[in-house]
């Protein structure tokens, strides 16, 4: 498999009035293309700022990061948005979808953003997660599971490199939780994108590639399963 | 305690829209006590100077005028004892009866920069009633003439001339030689409190009218007049009937039943009217009334404006800490605990403001108007008066206001559901569906931006009204200088093409032929008082040679805004009246009514309304008016040749001469001496609309942290994200734009029609340019916070927004 992305020494340390917290403490990863890694760990163990820096959204006090082969930008806020355009998509824990635009429009929203309307592939997009009769729905109208496969969905709209995801079944019931990562596991596959989830939940090992535990700003187990 | 200590800090980290929104209760107490004290001092000047004491003027209550010459001594006698002994009221006394004599003439001054100047002289012969004031103040002095050769000048024009008590003044009074009188007065006259020639709306310029009163002596001596001559006659009554409301206080049947009086004893035409019949007073008194009228308005809309905003600030307050009350009501905070602060942060952010408009308002704004009015009107006030109760009225109408925005958001406060709040279903809404099917086929950033821009209706809606408002501000303003020119020139630059009107009283023949010598084009026109029949009320009847429209036509043309020009020599005379008559009486075009000139009814047709009259008036064609009055002429309009201007003889066979170009540096005066004040006005409403603007759009921005944080995350870029707020801001500037320019035309119209009287009735109209101007500027308010938008998404701290995200 081709490697997607490098991380080695990554270190993100905050000055706070008590003292220095050290979030990331040199985090050494690597991770091939359609690989599903689950980031697992307590809270404060560093997985949201790992996540953070896998998407270029924080920048990391030490270390290399290289994405295709290429040094991921740090410092510069459009150029790191250029690199989450091009390369990430992104699911959060409370779906975050836009309330006044309809199931079909906040993909297509993505798309246009990033350059291209293609409400074709929106609609193959909402039928891979599921939900190609909700189409013309808002969101208010819509369940709390079937919202987060709309941003499944949405993630995908720009055919990512990696989609990460954190806690996007923390909101969820474990029966909805189930369905949705088989949505996302099932169209992560056909899309052929790799994804980086961050989860309390040991149960969802099982959709995993691989599991990376984190304690402390460190990885602490790294396996395949 | 800590409650209202929580919320007063909340308050305090939005300080910059705290202040905006004090500043607005400010402006509002400031404007408010500036035209209150103005309003209160002028109406107790006036009260003092009309007076039926030995303090004041005694101003009459009816004036009987003969409108085409003068009585003889007898006559005027026997009208007043025949007023007397059949005194036609039950509730009104008759005090007293008293002839005077009014003419029009001319000072000839030595200095040649002045030359000559259009005069109106006096003679008063018992001065009892309409007396010269000569208050204790240092604008006056002297006293009474008290012989044929002696005159008080009337302080306007003694400032504006130099003449002092003790000068010789040279004057006419169109009997074809000048005399010289000695000054032993100056003072002040009712009839020319308010400095301007008979009918004008603007300050005669300094230096070109002059106003003098002398005994009936001289002044029969000056016009070569008998013994006894008047030409008015002055009826006081015991008190002071109310002339607003004639109907009731008397009047009415009071003036009905003197004309009939007067017809029966002489046949001129006479026209018989109340207090609201003389220009000066009638004008002054409109003035005062407006102030009246728009200070509590100009104070309650500021303080409407400034209620909105903080009813919306503390809406968007109560937003964003809706899981702190929740968790507040989970712990058992009770509702009744929520509310206390949410009531008390607008009474004290009214409380602030107040004091801050209040102290400048009684130290510098209250001054300077009333510094204002003495500067454009010419009237010292000599007893400033500013009642506190005016200024805690003002506090207390602003206060109310203030209180009453905070109720609803602490009422929402107290009624929060916490489980609700907690569970994040507070924040669940459920956009339109009519909306998203009429935007459905646009590309979905343009969709999201206008779904987003009317988003929150109600509160759009109030900001457009609040904007709105401070727009009317701004372009009542704005609007109204659109229609200054109209209103006080009369179209004189558009239609008039007259160089100046000489005043006769149908005896042309010397100024025709002064006309002839000089190479000057003349065109008669009468100008004669009237009144509707069965009403009180004047009107004035001008006869032109040709009632048209065109240039070339004549040198007098109307604005014709309805119906067909009149034809001449008709067996029912066809006239033209102006858009008040129509307003006022309900007179329609193809009706026939009854106008009285003195002893004479007529039958008229009305053909046609005009527009820009500002006093009720009815165009004939001259030979009809001619007709009917038996006269010829009262005006002569002179189309000067170039380097020819009135001279001695023309003025002394006159009875006053205007010209255009004193008229139009009236305009000018009376433009630059407002012209800060309307600066001030329209930049204090743009400064409210951007304040109100701003704290919607910032709002709005906040409340959006969360969806432009999701889109950042997701790859938007700035510009892209920048792109959408301009277009959100693009809409709402010009929906509020265009329902700011609607509000702005029609608050001002309403405005304004609420202010006319009989005597003043005026129409404004928003040009092109001004309804762009509005708009745009609307429009460019909103456009402009799209940077500050930016920059906020810029400054967005992503990882913190990712963290909010997820928990």
């Amino acid at each position: 498999m081709m490697r997607l992305l490098e991380m080695s020494g990554i270190k993100r340390h905050y000055d706070m009035p008590s003292g220095v917290v050290k979030a990331l403490d040199g985090i050494d990863l690597k991770i091939n293309e359609g690989e599903r890694i689950l980031l697992l760990g307590p809270s404060g163990s560093g997985k949201t700022t790992l996540l953070n820096c896998l998407a270029a959204l924080d920048n990391p006090t030490e270390g290399e990061y290289e994405f295709n082969k290429e040094i991921v930008p740090r410092g510069h806020a459009e150029k790191m948005t250029t690199f989450r355009r091009e390369n990430i998509g992104y699911v959060f824990q409370f779906f975050n979808l836009l309330q006044d635009l309809t199931v079909l429009e906040n993909i297509i929203l993505i798309q246009e953003l990033s350059g291209g309307r293609d409400e074709t592939r929106a609609r193959e997009l909402l039928t891979l997660v599921g939900l190609e009769a909700e189409v013309n729905r808002f969101p208010a109208e819509i369940s709390g599971g079937q919202q987060q496969r709309v941003a499944i969905a949405r993630s995908l709209a720009k055919s990512p490199n990696l989609l990460l995801g954190d806690e996007l079944t923390g909101n969820l019931d474990s029966a909805t939780s189930a369905k949705v990562m088989e949505v996302l596991v099932s169209a992560c596959e056909s899309e052929g994108i790799t994804t980086v989830m961050v989860t309390h939940d040991e149960n969802l090992t099982k959709y995993a590639t691989r599991v990376v535990r984190l304690d402390s700003g460190n990885i602490i187990s790294d396996e395949k399963v | 305690m800590l409650l209202t200590k929580r919320l007063a800090r909340s308050l305090w980290r939005t300080k910059l829209r705290l202040s905006a929104v004090i500043l607005m209760v400010a402006i509002g107490i400031f404007a408010g006590i500036a035209f209150g004290a103005y309003a209160n001092s002028v109406t107790t000047l006036y009260d003092d100077i009309y007076a039926d004491d030995d303090t004041g003027v005694n101003l009459p209550d009816v004036f009987v005028e003969n409108n085409l010459g003068n009585w003889n001594a007898s006559t005027a006698e026997t009208m007043c004892n025949e007023i007397r002994e059949q005194w036609p009221s039950d509730e009104l006394v008759l005090d007293k009866c008293e002839p005077r004599l009014i003419s029009n003439g001319q000072l000839f001054s030595e200095d040649s920069d002045i030359g000559m100047v259009t005069a109106v002289w006096h003679g008063i012969d018992e001065g009892e009633v309409d007396k010269v004031w000569i208050p204790k103040h240092g604008c006056c002095s002297g006293e009474m003439a008290k012989e044929a050769n002696e005159i008080v000048i009337d302080q306007h024009a003694a400032e504006a001339l130099g003449i002092k008590v003790g000068d010789l003044v040279h004057i006419s009074a169109g009997a074809g030689y000048s005399l010289d009188y000695s000054v032993v007065g100056i003072g002040f006259h009712s009839k020319h409190l308010f400095f301007t020639v008979e009918g004008e709306l603007l300050p005669a310029q300094p230096g070109t009218l002059v106003t003098g009163y002398m005994t009936d002596e001289g002044l029969e001596a000056l016009a070569n007049l008998s013994a006894g001559d008047a030409n008015l006659l002055l009826i006081d009554v015991e008190g002071t009937p109310n002339s607003q409301d004639p109907d009731v206080s008397g009047l009415t049947d009071l003036i009905e039943g003197i004309s009939v009086i007067v017809t029966q004893t002489d046949d001129s035409p006479a026209g018989v009217y109340d207090r609201t019949g003389v220009h000066s007073v009638e004008f002054l008194r409109a003035d005062v009334e407006g102030a009246e009228k728009s200070y509590p308005v100009i104070s309650g809309m500021l303080a409407v404006v400034a209620g909105i905003t903080i009813f919306l600030s503390l809406q968007r307050l109560i937003q964003s800490q809706a899981k702190e009350i929740a968790v507040l009501r989970t712990l058992g905070v009770k509702r009744m605990s929520i509310m206390p602060g949410y009531i008390l942060a607008p009474v004290f952010i009214g409380a602030i403001g107040c004091v801050i408009g209040a102290i400048p308002g009684v130290l510098f704004g209250a001054p300077a108007m009333i510094n204002m009015y003495e500067d454009i009107i010419g009237i010292p006030i000599i007893n400033p008066n500013l009642p506190s109760s005016l200024v805690i009225e003002i506090i207390i109408t602003a206060m109310v206001i203030v209180f009453l925005s905070g109720l609803r958001p602490a009422w929402q406060a107290s009624r929060m559901q916490p489980l609700e709040v907690l569970l994040g279903q507070n924040e669940v809404r459920m956009s339109s569906r009519r909306l998203q099917k009429l935007t459905s086929k646009l590309p979905a950033t343009f969709g999201l931006t206008i779904r987003s821009s009317v988003r929150k209706p109600i509160r759009l809606m109030l900001t457009f009204f609040a904007v709105g408002l401070s727009m009317l501000i701004f372009g009542s303003m704005m609007i109204m200088m659109d229609s200054f020119g109209e209103i006080f020139t009369g179209g004189l630059e558009e239609r008039q093409s007259w160089d100046a009107q000489v005043f006769t009283m149908d005896n042309e023949e010397p100024i025709i032929e002064w006309a002839e010598e000089h190479g000057a084009q003349h065109e008669l026109m009468i100008i004669f008082q009237g009144t509707p029949e069965n009403d009180t009320r004047q009107l004035t009847a001008y006869g032109l040679e040709n009632v048209a429209t065109d240039t070339g036509e004549s040198m007098y043309l109307v604005l014709l805004s309805n119906g067909d020009l009149p034809s001449p020599n008709q067996a029912v005379p066809e006239v033209l009246i102006d858009e008040g008559l129509n307003h006022f009486l309900g007179w329609e075009i193809g009706e026939t009514h009854s106008l009285v000139f003195g002893t004479k009814t007529v039958e008229v047709k009305i053909t046609g309304y005009t527009q820009g009259d500002f006093a009720r008036t009815v165009y004939f064609h001259r030979a009809d008016l001619s007709d009917i009055l038996g006269i010829d002429a009262t005006v002569v309009m002179l189309d000067l040749p170039e380097g020819v201007e009135p001279d001695e003889q023309l003025a002394q066979n006159s009875l006053g001469i205007a010209t255009r170009e004193d008229s139009l540096e009236a305009f000018e005066t009376i433009m630059e001496q407002q012209e800060g004040i309307f600066i001030a006005i329209e930049g204090l409403g743009i400064l409210i609309a951007i304040a109100v603007l701003f704290n919607t759009l910032v709002m709005n921005l906040a409340e959006r942290d969360t969806e432009l944080a999701t889109l950042r995350v997701l790859g938007a870029s700035n510009n892209r994200l920048g792109l959408m707020l301009f277009g959100e801001h693009l809409a709402i500037g010009l929906i509020g734009g265009i329902l700011g320019c609607l509000f702005s035309i029609l608050g001002t119209k309403l405005m304004l029609a609420t202010f006319v009287s009989w005597s003043a009735y005026f129409t404004v109209t928003a040009s092109n340019s001004s309804i762009f101007i509005l708009i745009g500027i609307v429009v460019f308010i909103s456009i402009s916070l799209t940077p500050f938008g930016m920059w906020r998404i810029k400054k967005m701290d992503l990882v913190a927004k990712v963290k909010d995200l997820s928990q």
